[in-house]
Parts: C-alpha cells; sequence; structure tokens
C-alpha cells in the first residue's frame, strides 16, 4: 500500500469528523461577517471598525430622527416605504400570475410547452444587468417615464418565474386523486380548489409570494435602471456604502437584515416550513 | 310567478352548461390559466431584449443621440467589442482564439501586433473569475452538503438546511457590506485573509498589493459567500436521495471509502452538483455589484462595463455587450453540459 493510499484511507477513516469540522468552518462563514456587522453597530466611536464600548446611541438618533454620521433618516424612511410600496405590488401580482402558470405547465400537455419552460427559466438564469439594461431600452423606446411603476413592472417580469418554479415544484407531488374525490362528494370546481387544492398547495405558494418578496425588496441591479429618479431602500444603501463605512450605515444594516428575517420567521412561525 | 321562475331557471341553466362547456374545453383552462403571465413575460421580458438586440445593431452619436434608422443598422458595436484593432477578417479570429487559449494554458503563442479589445480580456477574465468561484464553491460546499444529508443526525438536517438558507433571506446588499467590513477591519482574521491572498497571488487571476479590499481576492470572497448556499442545497438534495446500501454493497465488494464515494456515491450525487455549477456560475460570471463594492479597478468585470456603458450614454455598444455576455454564457454551459455527460438543469 503505498503512502498516498493509505494516508488516504486514514483520512477516510475520520472522514465523518474532518467533514463536520469543515461544515462548521463553512456555518462560521456564513454568520461571521452578519454577527460583527450587528455587533459593529453597537459600537460607542465614531470609527465604525475600533471597538470602544457598547451604546445605542446611534439607533436612538435614528429612530429619533437625527442624522447619525452622513445617514439622513428621512431618506432612509422614504426610500423604505417606496420599496415596501414595490415589493407589496410585485407579491401580489406575480404570486397570482406564477401560481397560474404553474398550473398551465403541471397540467396540460400542450405544443410549444417546452419553449414557455424555457422562457419562464430565462429571467432566472440572464444576468440581472441584462435585464435592467434591456427594461431602461425596452421603457425608453416605449416612452414610458421610469419610477415606481416601471420598477414593478419590472420586479414582476423576474419574480412570476420564481413563483412558478416553487409552486411547479409542490404540484408536482400534488395527488390528482384528491381532487377527483372532492368532485364525487360534490364540490364543483370553485368549491374543490377552494377547499382542496389551495391548502394542499398553499406552503408552495406562500413560499414562492415570500421568495417574490425578498427578491423585489432585495433587487438593487434591475432597481437602478429602471426606477429613474425614485429611490429605493436598496439604492440608497448602495450610494451610502460607496461613501464609506459609518457608524449609522451599520445601524441601517442591521435594521434591514433584523427586518427581512423577523418577516421570514413570522411566516414560518404562521405556516410552517416554506422552503 | 312560476312561469318566471322557470325562465329564469332556464337561463342560469343556460350559462351553466356554456360555462361547463368552456371549462371542459381543454384549451379554455390553458388559455386562462397562460395569458397573464404569458403577456407579462412575453411585453416586458422578451420585448425588452429584442429591443436591446435592435439598440445593439445601431451606432451612438455625441451626446447620448443613437442612430437606429434602417441605414445606420449594422455589426459595428460587435465588431468594436471582439475585432482586435488593427487586425481583421480570419487573422482577427484567430488573435482572439489564440489569446484565450493562451488565457487557459500558457503556449508562448506569439501573438501579431494586434492585441485583442479590453472587452475581450474583460469578458474571459469574467468567465475565469466566475469558474474559480463556482470550484471554490463546490470543494467547500460539497462537504457541508455531504455532512448534512449524511452524516448530522437526522432531528438536526432540518435545522442544518434552514440555516444554510437563512442568510439568503438577509438582505445581499448588507451581507456584501458585511464582508467589506471584515475586509477592512485589522485583527487576526484580516491577518489570516492576508495570508491566503498572498499564497492565491502566484495564480494569474490573483493579485495581492498588500490590501484585502479593492482586490480580485475580495470579489472572490464575496462571490463564494454570496452565492455558496445555491451550491449546497442542490448538492444536498442529490445526497438525501441516494440509496446508501449501494455504498456499502461496493465495500462489501472490496472497494476502500475512497472508491466507493468516486465510483458510486459522488456519481448518484452529479444532478444536484450539475445544478449548483450552473445556479453559482451564472450570476458570478455576470455579477456587478459585488466588483462595484468589493473590487478595485483591476477587478471590475463584465457586468461593470455593460452598466458604465449605459451610464456613460453609449447605449448601442452596452447593448451588444449584453448579448454577448449571454452568448458566452449560453456557450459556457452548453460546453459544461455536454462535458459532462448530458446531465441536466434543476
Amino acid at each position: 500500500m503505498s503512502t498516498v493510499k493509505r494516508l488516504r484511507s486514514r483520512l477516510f477513516a475520520r472522514g465523518g469528523a474532518a467533514i463536520a469540522v469543515e461544515a462548521l468552518l463553512v456555518y462560521l462563514f456564513l454568520y461571521l461577517p452578519i454577527v460583527v456587522l450587528i455587533g459593529l453597530s453597537f459600537n460607542d466611536s465614531r470609527y465604525a471598525l475600533v471597538w470602544n464600548g457598547f451604546t445605542t446611541k446611534w439607533y436612538r438618533a435614528l429612530f429619533a430622527g437625527e442624522t447619525v454620521a452622513r445617514v439622513n433618516p428621512d431618506a432612509v424612511f422614504a426610500t423604505l416605504a417606496n420599496s415596501v410600496h414595490i415589493a407589496v405590488v410585485t407579491v401580489v401580482l406575480s404570486t397570482v400570475f406564477g401560481t397560474m402558470l404553474a398550473f398551465a405547465i403541471d397540467r396540460y400537455e400542450f405544443p410549444g410547452k417546452g419553449v414557455l419552460t424555457s422562457v419562464v427559466y430565462m429571467p432566472i438564469i440572464i444576468p440581472s444587468v441584462v435585464m435592467g439594461v434591456s427594461l431602461l431600452v425596452f421603457f425608453n423606446m416605449v416612452g414610458m417615464q421610469t419610477g415606481i411603476n416601471t420598477a414593478i413592472i419590472g420586479h414582476t417580469a423576474f419574480d412570476i418565474s420564481f413563483v412558478a418554479v416553487v409552486v411547479a415544484a409542490r404540484l408536482q407531488s400534488f395527488d390528482d386523486s384528491l381532487e377527483e374525490a372532492a368532485k364525487d362528494l360534490g364540490a364543483n370546481e370553485i368549491e374543490t380548489f377552494r377547499y382542496v387544492t389551495l391548502p394542499l398547495i398553499k406552503p408552495g405558494v406562500l413560499a414562492g409570494a415570500l421568495l417574490a418578496f425578498a427578491m423585489s425588496f432585495d433587487d438593487y441591479v434591475i432597481s437602478v435602471f429602471v426606477t429613474g429618479s425614485t429611490d429605493t431602500l436598496p439604492i440608497f444603501f448602495f450610494s451610502m456604502v460607496r461613501q464609506g463605512v459609518t457608524p449609522g450605515v451599520n445601524v441601517v444594516a442591521t435594521v434591514i437584515i433584523v427586518v427581512t428575517l423577523v418577516v421570514v420567521g413570522l411566516a414560518q412561525w404562521l405556516q410552517g416550513p416554506t422552503w | 310567478m312560476a312561469s318566471e321562475h322557470k325562465t329564469g331557471d332556464g337561463v342560469v341553466s343556460r350559462r351553466a352548461s356554456l360555462f361547463r362547456r368552456l371549462r371542459e374545453h381543454r384549451w379554455t383552462g390553458l388559455l386562462v390559466n397562460v395569458a397573464p403571465s404569458g403577456f407579462w413575460l412575453v411585453a416586458f421580458f422578451l420585448a425588452p431584449l429584442a429591443v436591446t438586440f435592435y439598440y445593439s445593431l445601431g451606432r451612438s452619436g455625441a451626446f447620448g443621440v443613437m442612430h437606429l434608422g434602417l441605414s445606420d443598422l449594422g455589426l459595428q458595436q460587435y465588431a468594436k467589442l471582439l475585432v482586435p484593432e488593427g487586425a481583421s477578417g480570419i487573422e482577427a479570429v484567430w488573435i482572439s482564439l489564440a489569446w484565450m487559449l493562451e488565457g487557459l494554458i500558457p503556449l508562448d503563442i506569439e501573438l501579431t501586433t494586434a492585441q485583442p479589445t479590453a472587452f475581450m480580456r474583460l469578458t474571459v477574465k469574467s468567465v475565469l473569475i466566475g469558474a474559480v468561484a463556482t470550484l471554490v464553491s463546490f470543494l467547500v460546499g460539497y462537504p457541508t452538503a455531504y455532512y448534512i444529508g449524511r452524516i448530522a443526525p437526522e432531528r438536526y438536517r432540518n435545522l442544518l438546511l434552514v440555516l444554510v438558507i437563512l442568510p439568503f433571506w438577509a438582505s445581499f446588499l448588507v451581507r456584501i457590506y458585511a464582508i467589506q467590513l471584515i475586509l477592512t477591519a485589522d485583527n487576526l482574521l484580516t491577518d489570516l485573509m492576508h495570508l491566503i491572498a498572498q499564497a492565491l497571488a502566484w495564480l494569474p487571476l490573483f493579485t495581492y498589493n498588500g490590501n484585502l479590499m479593492n482586490s480580485r481576492f475580495a470579489v472572490m470572497l464575496g462571490l463564494v459567500y454570496i452565492w455558496i448556499p445555491f451550491m449546497i442545497l442542490p448538492v444536498y438534495a442529490s445526497i438525501e436521495e441516494i440509496d446508501f446500501t449501494l455504498q456499502e454493497a461496493a465495500m462489501d465488494l472490496g472497494a476502500d471509502r475512497w472508491q466507493a464515494f468516486r465510483k458510486v456515491v459522488f456519481p448518484l450525487s452529479k444532478p444536484g452538483v450539475m445544478a449548483g455549477t450552473i445556479l453559482v456560475f451564472i450570476p458570478s460570471a455576470g455579477a456587478y455589484v459585488i466588483p462595484a463594492l468589493l473590487g478595485g479597478p483591476d477587478s471590475q468585470m463584465v457586468g461593470n462595463f455593460i452598466a458604465d456603458r449605459f451610464n456613460k450614454g453609449d447605449w448601442p455598444l452596452g447593448s451588444a455587450a449584453s448579448f454577448v455576455l449571454m452568448a458566452v454564457m449560453l456557450l459556457a454551459i452548453a460546453a459544461y453540459q455536454r462535458y459532462s455527460e448530458g446531465g441536466e438543469l434543476a
């Protein structure tokens, strides 16, 4: 047995432990930056990176409407409102349309189905910068003023795909005989959908909606091309980060992280696992 | 009264039967389900791409004026992006090909005076950065997925999966900012990263000038940090489906652990690896935000080139670059799928 082989078999004999350590390091890698960020937002120092004791003064200042370390709270909350507006309308449109699309793909055989399916996948695999510029060129050509509405249109265009893919995955494991049973027992089309189909696919639809919300709320690349002079929270945050690392940026970043995780956690708690 | 009732019933039942006939016609349900999203995708996804292609054939004049008349249309933007200056025709193709090969394997090809365009260098660099980020994600993510799907106690599996997905729900920009915080700090962790960056510097793709921020190392770190869940999840899904009695059978038949893994377990997890690779490669090679925030002037990628052309008002050139980027990615994915013996996406 060669040395290499011996070493390899030794490594594999202890493989379980080695892999466990590796996995632990990956989890550290995923969470350490976020923990550092949240920690530094409580840092009592003008310099964002030098730890100087615990304080909540940056939070108090932000929520009291004071400008903290070059971060203007009015602008933060105004862009937050824009982002929520765009995300909510986008979620409604893309969840309804995307779910219908998933039904079409799952339940019907028709000519051109292959083409339709690849068109549905395209927005997921095309680089977002390309989607952003193409929407900009398009709105310019048809003469639409860019703003909140064009952002909603653009976000819906890619969110439909994400919802359709998630719901279609759920529909694949759907037992059609349950619907037939409902109809045999006298339920009409609408009742069947309302009391049998919808509850069964609800986790999928909810996961799709949540994904759509996160994608829209978090989107920078497409928004920056299609919102014109209307800023969303990611666009505002991007320009803040460009200007440098400050305690104010840490606080806004922490608020964004905590709010999104609370929303996801709440949905999770209310509806059971959504992924 | 009675007759009125009858008429009413008749109307209702006639309506109901029309409704039923429509419903039973197989095309109606399909049309109703497809129409809204079909309209949306055609009008606001395919049409914009078509318009962008049209712009890519035009010319840009001074002060952001675009020439898009029939006589202006042509492939001049594509030529500007792809044809080396001072070369023409077949020579241009040869120079570009030779240069790309040279980038992958040092062949010591004597390039003539003509050099590939800046855009080509940028595109090749982006594909390489994307490929390396994908490879690192695979090397780091596969064992993690294996751990979750095979080694971890079953009751912790869901929790471990949730912990992989959770950062994905936290804002993308905020997480990139968190990486920036870590890279700009000065402590034991950054010392360690300096060592890694220094060790990587002998690779052609990396440069190390003493800074962590605004380097290709930072871009790579950001890409792996953001996209690694997209590698772990599909690989985990594949590993979870594997019947591990096959591994035991291989070992009963005399294979050692490594052989059993390489010949039995890994091939069975390949669909997940295929999906994960494509899911990580596409956003990595087409990245825009990560190089913009973490990269320096030498680590901007092709996404930044496109955005830059648009910000500077040269829409035809930016449009053409978008289509070249999409073509390069499709080719890369097609080549990868063929090479990996026809695996399937998702």
